[in-house]
């Protein structure tokens, strides 16, 4: 299942530390929401929670950075980007030789119209 | 075994004088990712699902070797994404090979044929042919047809001109141990120096999650494939190694022994696993809690791991800590009997 279009609903079933552990494993574009109302969108690679001020690190859209943000300013992550590791590839091409070998045991299985033909 | 003995010697004397500084935790080989670009997208792969801005990016040749540095390995592999596709490859490469590291450039050798001259050979650098079996079994495992026959015209160049060209494999459910032994056959009459396997490993990111081994599928796979092999077959990786995807040892992960440096920083725990990143070598092997990780920890994801980068380092260890290692790894090497 993918999280891609998820925009978490923070509050008290669902922590912002939770959020991010969720955007940390995800492999695409998020859109990071400030606590000063202000957004970003970039791909978030790290979090560290084990320090006395927990932050997260991203490289935002053009590939700049790595930026560090805390926690303390940080409002929501919106899973606003392309899930890259959905798998649609991979899925095409296991349809496309399923369709081949298909194409192919269809052709040999047709009669020969005229099998007495020297 | 077929690694060269200038490469046995380096490995021998730099893990003596880890063990007489008294290091219990010492890295072996460096993997190092300088992109995750690839002109591939392999069923199994779970390394290049990342958005264009990350994939665009690439380490600067002073980071990795910064990293290099930092880290001490005697041996530097450079996995990727595609590191052909990495534009200072040439000069990452010659800088390595200059600090007298044993480099592995792992490529799938889509390119390999025409960026050959941007290399010169040398003792200390081997391209390490991405090749899951024979053309239909690669194909398949590569996504694209024709990628076997192409990388077997560039192992044939690479060889020509006095390269050292090893191959590595990943093997899944499914594989047929009768076609593998063709295909050592085969691999060795291409003349490569040597081969590497190893079971794959069941990324969360990569697209095929229902073909991975289980642990004793990987023993009965990898006894039948290894049982009475060939005089003729070569491996480049540690035979106790070997043993151990056959069941006849039975080893504990070393997920230090090869520690990843990419453009996120130093990953957390181990090539495999991406649980963080720290910002320096020291930080991953001071602050990264190791016993969460390997067999004996419980971790689901390291239940049915026995890939060589966790295990290979542990065998390469246990050659070195006993008399009981050292005669056995020799026995092997000599007799050629797994």
């Amino acid at each position: 299942m993918s999280l891609e279009g998820w925009v978490p609903d923070v509050g008290q079933y669902l922590t912002l530390a939770e959020v991010v552990e969720f955007a940390f494993d995800y492999r695409g574009n998020t859109t990071i929401v400030k606590t000063d109302g202000t957004e970003v969108v970039g791909y978030i690679f790290n979090r560290n929670t084990y320090g006395p001020e927990p932050f997260l690190e991203y490289f935002d859209e053009s590939g700049d950075g790595p930026f560090t943000l805390r926690y303390s300013e940080l409002a929501n992550v919106k899973f606003t980007g392309k899930d890259t590791a959905a798998g649609n590839s991979w899925k095409a091409w296991l349809e496309r030789k399923e369709r081949e070998k298909a194409e192919r045991a269809a052709a040999r299985s047709v009669p020969d119209p005229d099998p007495h033909r020297g | 075994m077929s690694v060269p003995l200038s490469q046995m010697w380096t490995v021998a004397t730099y893990v003596t004088r880890q063990k007489l500084a008294g290091r219990k935790r010492y890295p072996l080989v460096l993997m190092l990712e300088p992109l995750f670009r690839c002109n591939l997208a392999c069923a199994g792969c779970g390394k290049i699902q990342y958005p264009a801005q990350i994939l665009r990016k690439n380490l600067s040749v002073e980071k990795c070797l910064a990293a290099v540095e930092e880290c001490g390995a005697p041996m530097v592999s450079i996995p990727g994404g595609e590191p052909l596709m990495y534009p200072d490859i040439d000069r990452l490469v010659a800088a390595l090979v200059k600090r007298k590291k044993y480099v592995y450039l792992c490529t799938n050798a889509i390119l390999l044929k025409e960026k050959l001259d941007l290399f010169t050979p040398s003792k200390y650098l081997s391209f390490s042919v991405h090749m899951d079996g024979l053309r239909e079994e690669h194909d398949e495992a590569v996504c694209r047809d024709g990628v076997y026959d192409q990388a077997v015209l560039a192992i044939r160049e690479a060889v020509a001109r006095g390269f050292r060209v090893t191959t590595n494999s990943t093997l899944f459910d499914g594989a047929s141990p009768l076609r593998m032994r063709e295909f050592f056959d085969e691999m060795m009459n291409l003349g490569v120096e040597g081969m590497m396997i190893s079971p794959g490993y069941s990324y969360s990111k990569a697209p095929d999650q229902e073909h991975f081994l289980m642990q004793s599928r990987t023993h009965d796979l990898f006894s039948r494939m290894l049982s009475k092999p060939k005089k003729r077959w070569r491996f480049n990786q540690s035979p106790l190694f070997l043993r151990f995807l056959m069941g006849k040892h039975d080893f504990e992960c070393t997920p230090w022994g090869n520690p990843t440096y990419n453009m996120f920083g130093w990953q957390r725990p181990c090539y495999l696993l991406q649980e963080g990143y720290t910002r320096t070598f020291q930080e991953l092997m001071d602050t990264t809690p190791w016993e969460n990780y390997g067999k004996k920890s419980g971790n689901e994801k390291c239940r049915d791991c026995m890939v060589h980068c966790g295990y290979e380092a542990t065998a390469v260890d246990y050659t070195f800590s006993s008399l009981k290692g050292f005669a056995e790894t020799v026995g092997v090497t000599l007799t050629g009997k797994l």
